[in-house]
């Protein structure tokens, strides 16, 4: 490494005595401020911009506002009746399962994409596979909506029609209660696959081959050596990506709204499309918020759950 | 980047003979399923982006067909003009470079230093800390547009102006998370040496650490770039004059009222609108492999 | 009470804008512009700024101290603009002149947020006598709330019949003329059915369009309609010696739901009947981009859509006189149901006399001639009827185009689709209680009791 040698130089004249990396009392005190000075910009952006909004969203939870007249409290009233609200709780079920579905099948095309990817990784073909699985994330808002309905449509869609070319029936992806959560999930994968897979591109890549080799050697192979040496060793991308595509997936939005409003009935109907209905149509500022403090829990307990199992298997080097 | 192709021994009669082998090409079972997958999902992943473009250059009348046709029959680039005679679109895009590039930038500054405290340095009630910023990940933007735009137009006086996109988007608890995660991953022997040598803590946070969570930065870069450039919501509710809009509203716009703009013209510039984002994606690639394959042979 | 905090809210809000202009950065089109004493900032809500240009810009130049600024909403579903407005609101910036479509139109006037026009109308009667003689009364009537005027118009779209006129060819049928019937629209969709995959007709689940036009044919509605008392002063200085005015209020209620009513239950039992018979493809929710793709493409015989259509199905790439129009087939009565849009007045704001002045020149006829969503191709109805000329839609190349207004003109008991304040929520209930029965899910009478039981939970709520 070039630095070798400025590394070598020891302190610096503009540091001041007290924070003199001589001593370990220097050092420590070094850690310390660099450590709150590095924290200090997301700290302050986050103050401002994100918790004190999450703030006045938590206080609007315990009030009544339709934006037109000023809030007035409203005690607990907004929580005891999303808990008898049956489309709420019916909400809350159709986000898990989809959430489920979705993070399910995200998880397993992007490992299995950045494993097989790496078996060629420096070629002109990765490059252009990795381009292409991506796409999708590129895309905005307004293609989205148009592609995704003319594909799922019954009976114009490309996917029916494909279908029929190999012989099956129509399938109402978007008008049947028992089918639409799968088609959404479905999208949501094709839309998301290449973000999750990027996050798993990085991991691949940092494999240490020294050891997968010796395993190799040793005599691990074919699934026991993915098994057994690959995963774990990928754990902590494993940890990551579930994290956050949980947290990104309870909060399930954009798909179904373009693709179904909820519909059939309620059957694709997530939480966050009650809130943001419930605010913005029913002019429920209050309820909606209350219905996001709940959602905020539930997420806080999953990811406080999967944290305290990653213990058991995310291995650090 | 140069491609180097491997090498590959095989037994002919007495002696070894090393041929040149593409560095595509699979040589095991294993290999061939990898292919195979590859090029389904690629398949299943480029066909509906196949039909973004061709509709782009015809008409809707020709686009919503069964069978759907993948290939525009004549090329007709009028939409693309059109775009230019409907929305200031040079405009909006440099408005949403702008915003999009200060992002990034904002981020990967905010990000790897919170990262790293986060990961490296003890302070009292670090991770407590670090679950608060997690935490801000959990609650639905949806709840806290409304409250977040009171704050931007009335304490900080900021709607309708580029600086509210870009300001309430410089700290980031997702990149935060994922660089303390590439922080966690360097073995502290790399620390030690460093101060061994008598680096004081900047420079091993500068000259150790930094150069070796690159592709982690990379992978923030590309996310971060695409979150913010195709962000509609945010822009929705804060901008207000048609010539400081991000291109994302520009597209809205030609959607005309009542939806009667023809679906064509909207995809002839979330084309244009794409490719450079599509660029950025190309370049950080390169970038990111790069870092990662250095980054690989140290680990 | 609420008016008053709502007002206190404002000048609050007033004090802080004003901070955060003197803080701005430089270039700022408001600093930039060094308003003088008495010069006038007035905030217009528009959908695209492109549309009112020529307003603006003439209105200024007559008027060289008041500064328009355009708060554009790019909006293209009511939801988005509904987002937008409240977050204005919510943050105490309103705009001064908004522009909404009957959908909200009860919503403001009933919460305070826009002003009532009466006196105003009153005093200026002389200058608006030329433009509500230009309008028909039904379109008048929707902008009236509990008595008042709340709104002026600028456009609106009743439902009619859309015809591809390929598959009509294919078919070898002949346009309808205007007195036909719900018999011979289903003879003509049979026979426009199967014609290279194609169906006889089509519609997409929501609010506007919809199943809505069968249900007002079908002589009912989701909602019970009254009319409210007063309006006379409106109705006689405007429309004295019209008898399409006769009989008209102070502006329509919704007083309860009845959306299991027998004739309600008629009504989706046969559009049901359509999609189990295959003339009808399945009923998907949507914007309306997939269904004008499969109109245009060949795929759909007739559909319902509106005025919008005849410029939006030329920009999706049809040929001029490859569709056309006409009434809504008569079944119990031939009603049709249509929307109306135009601006309103924010009251409390401080600058409404200003913005009166404005609505005066937003309603001149050549201002309206000149807005982007009728020049240069038609995109919406015009509220004035004499704006609804050959040279405008005849471009399209839709020969029946005078169907467009001669709907309200000649079935003057079209009205509007339900508008009360909960509109929105209402809305959301309709289409999902739609959609369970097109699927087959629930029988029409099943979907239209729970759509009844949760409309009167939606209504006790709300009482």
């Amino acid at each position: 490494m070039a630095s070798e040698t400025t590394l070598g130089s020891g302190r610096r004249n503009w540091l001041p005595a007290w924070l003199a990396g001589d001593t370990v009392q220097g050092i420590r005190r070094q850690r310390m401020v660099l450590g709150v000075l590095f924290l200090l910009p997301t700290l302050i952006g986050l103050i401002v911009f994100v918790l004190a909004p999450i703030v006045v969203a938590v206080a609007l939870g315990f009030m009544k506002w339709n934006v037109f007249r000023p809030p007035e409290f409203y005690g607990l009233k907004n929580f005891t009746r999303l808990f008898q609200h049956e489309l709420v709780g019916n909400s809350f079920s159709n986000t898990f399962v989809m959430m489920a579905m979705t993070v399910g099948m995200l998880e397993v095309f992007a490992i299995s994409l950045a494993l097989s990817v790496h078996r060629f990784a420096r070629s002109r073909l990765a490059y252009i596979f990795r381009t292409v699985w991506f796409l999708p994330v590129l895309l905005s808002g307004v293609s989205v909506a148009v592609t995704l309905s003319y594909l799922f449509h019954t009976d114009f869609g490309v996917v029916n029609y494909y279908l029929g070319v190999l012989g099956i029936d129509k399938v109402p992806w978007l008008v049947s209660s028992d089918i639409v959560r799968f088609s959404v999930s479905l999208a949501t994968v094709w839309r998301n696959l290449g973000f999750t897979f990027i996050i798993y591109l990085g991991g691949v890549s940092a494999l240490p081959q020294e050891i997968l080799e010796a395993a190799t050697v040793d005599g691990a192979r074919g699934l026991k050596r993915l098994w057994l040496i690959t995963l774990p060793l990928l754990s902590p991308t494993i940890l990551f990506a579930t994290v956050i595509d949980v947290i990104r997936l309870l909060q399930f939005f954009d798909e179904p709204y373009v693709m179904t409003r909820g519909g059939p009935g309620d059957s694709s109907r997530t939480t966050v499309m009650m809130v943001y209905d419930t605010a913005f149509a029913n002019l429920e500022f209050g309820y909606a918020s209350s219905i996001s403090v709940i959602l905020f829990l539930i997420i806080l307990a999953v990811t406080g759950f999967q944290f305290l199992l990653s213990k058991r298997w995310v291995f650090y080097q | 980047m140069t491609v180097i192709n491997r090498l590959s021994t095989r037994r002919r009669g007495d002696e070894d003979v090393v041929e040149r082998i593409p560095d595509w090409m699979p040589r095991s079972a294993a290999d061939w399923l990898a292919m195979v997958f590859m090029l389904i999902i690629g398949i299943l992943t480029i066909m509906p982006i196949v039909w973004v473009v061709t509709t782009s250059l015809r008409t809707p009348a020709e686009s919503f067909t069964v069978p759907p046709e993948w290939i525009p029959r004549d090329l007709y680039f009028g939409n693309y003009l059109q775009v230019f005679d409907e929305i200031p679109f040079v405009y909006q895009m440099g408005n949403s470079f702008f915003v999009t590039l200060s992002t990034v930038v904002g981020q990967l500054t905010t990000a790897t230093l919170a990262g790293y405290t986060f990961a490296r340095r003890y302070l009292p009630g670090r991770d407590g800390l670090f679950w608060v910023v997690l935490a801000t990940l959990m609650i639905p933007y949806q709840a806290t547009l409304i409250p977040l735009f009171i704050i931007i137009s009335r304490v900080f006086g900021l709607a309708d102006t580029l600086w509210s996109l870009i300001l309430t988007a410089l700290p980031t608890a997702f990149g935060t998370f994922l660089l303390r995660q590439y922080f966690l991953q360097i073995p502290g022997e790399y620390e030690e040496a460093a101060m061994m040598d008598g680096a004081n803590q900047f420079q091993i946070f500068r000259r150790v650490y930094l150069p070796m969570v690159a592709p982690g930065m990379a992978i923030l870069a590309v996310l971060a770039f695409n979150g913010k450039w195709n962000d509609f919501l945010t822009p929705l509710i804060f901008m207000n004059t048609t010539s400081r809009f991000p291109i994302t509203l520009g597209i809205n716009d030609l959607q005309r009222y009542m939806m009667t703009g023809s679906i064509s013209v909207v995809l002839a510039a979330i084309v244009m609108a794409t490719l450079p984002v599509v660029l950025v994606y190309v370049f950080g690639q390169r970038y990111l492999i790069e870092g990662l394959m250095v980054g690989g042979l140290k680990g | 009470m609420g008016n008053l905090s709502r007002r206190e809210m404002l000048q609050a809000s007033a004090a802080g804008v004003a901070g955060a202009a003197a803080a701005a950065l430089p270039g700022s089109v408001t600093l930039a512009s060094a308003p003088s004493q008495d010069q006038i900032n007035m905030r217009y809500q528009v959908f695209n700024v492109d549309n009112v240009q020529h307003m603006l810009s003439t209105y200024m130049e007559l008027n060289p101290h008041v500064n328009i600024e355009a708060i554009s909403v790019t909006g293209v579903d009511h939801q988005e603009v509904a987002t937008k407005i409240l977050a204005t609101l919510a943050a105490g910036n309103p705009v001064d002149v908004g522009f909404a479509c009957t959908e909200v139109t009860h919503l403001y006037a009933g919460e305070g947020l826009a002003q009532p026009l009466t006196p105003r109308l009153m005093d200026d009667a002389d200058e608006f006598m030329e433009y509500y003689a230009d309008t028909s009364a039904a379109l008048s009537e929707t902008m009236l709330y509990e008595g008042d005027v709340y709104q002026l118009m600028d456009n609106f779209n009743a439902a009619n019949m859309f015809f591809n006129k390929n598959l009509l060819a294919e078919a070898g049928l002949e346009m309808p003329g205007k007195e036909w019937t719900k018999d011979d629209f289903y003879g003509m969709a049979q026979a426009m059915t199967g014609i290279d995959g194609s169906f006889g007709y089509g519609w997409i689940n929501r609010f506007w369009g919809s199943w809505m036009p069968w249900i007002f044919v079908n002589d009912t509605n989701v909602l019970e309609e009254e009319r409210a008392p007063g309006g006379e002063w409106f109705w006689d200085t405007f429309y004295a010696g019209d008898e399409r005015a006769v009989g008209r209020g102070g502006g329509w209620r919704w007083p309860a739901p009845q959306a299991n009513n027998p004739k309600m239950v008629e009504a989706l039992e046969f559009v049901v009947s359509l999609t189990q018979e295959g003339l009808t493809p399945a009923v998907e929710i949507g914007g309306g981009t997939t269904l004008l793709g499969f109109f245009s493409g060949n795929k759909l015989g007739m559909t319902p859509a509106g005025g919008f259509w005849a410029g939006g199905l030329i920009n999706s790439g049809l040929e001029p006189g490859s569709f056309d129009t006409q009434f809504w087939p008569e079944w119990k009565s031939q009603r049709h149901q249509l929307g109306v849009c135009g601006p309103w007045i924010l009251d409390g704001g401080g600058q409404e006399d200003q913005c009166w002045d404005f609505l005066k020149h937003y309603k001149k006829r050549e201002i309206q001639d000149a807005l982007g969503h009728f020049t240069p191709l038609p995109l919406t109805t015009p509220t004035r009827r004499s704006l609804n000329t050959e040279e405008r839609f005849g471009q399209t190349g839709v020969e029946n185009w005078r169907v467009f207004y001669d709907t309200i003109d000649e079935r003057p008991d079209t009205g509007p689709i339900a508008q009360p304040v909960f509109v929105v929520e209402l809305t959301n209930i309709f289409t999902r209680y739609t959609g369970l029965a097109t699927n087959g899910e629930q029988t029409p009478q099943e979907a239209l009791d729970n759509m009844q039981a949760e409309m009167e939970d939606l209504y006790a709520r709300n009482a």
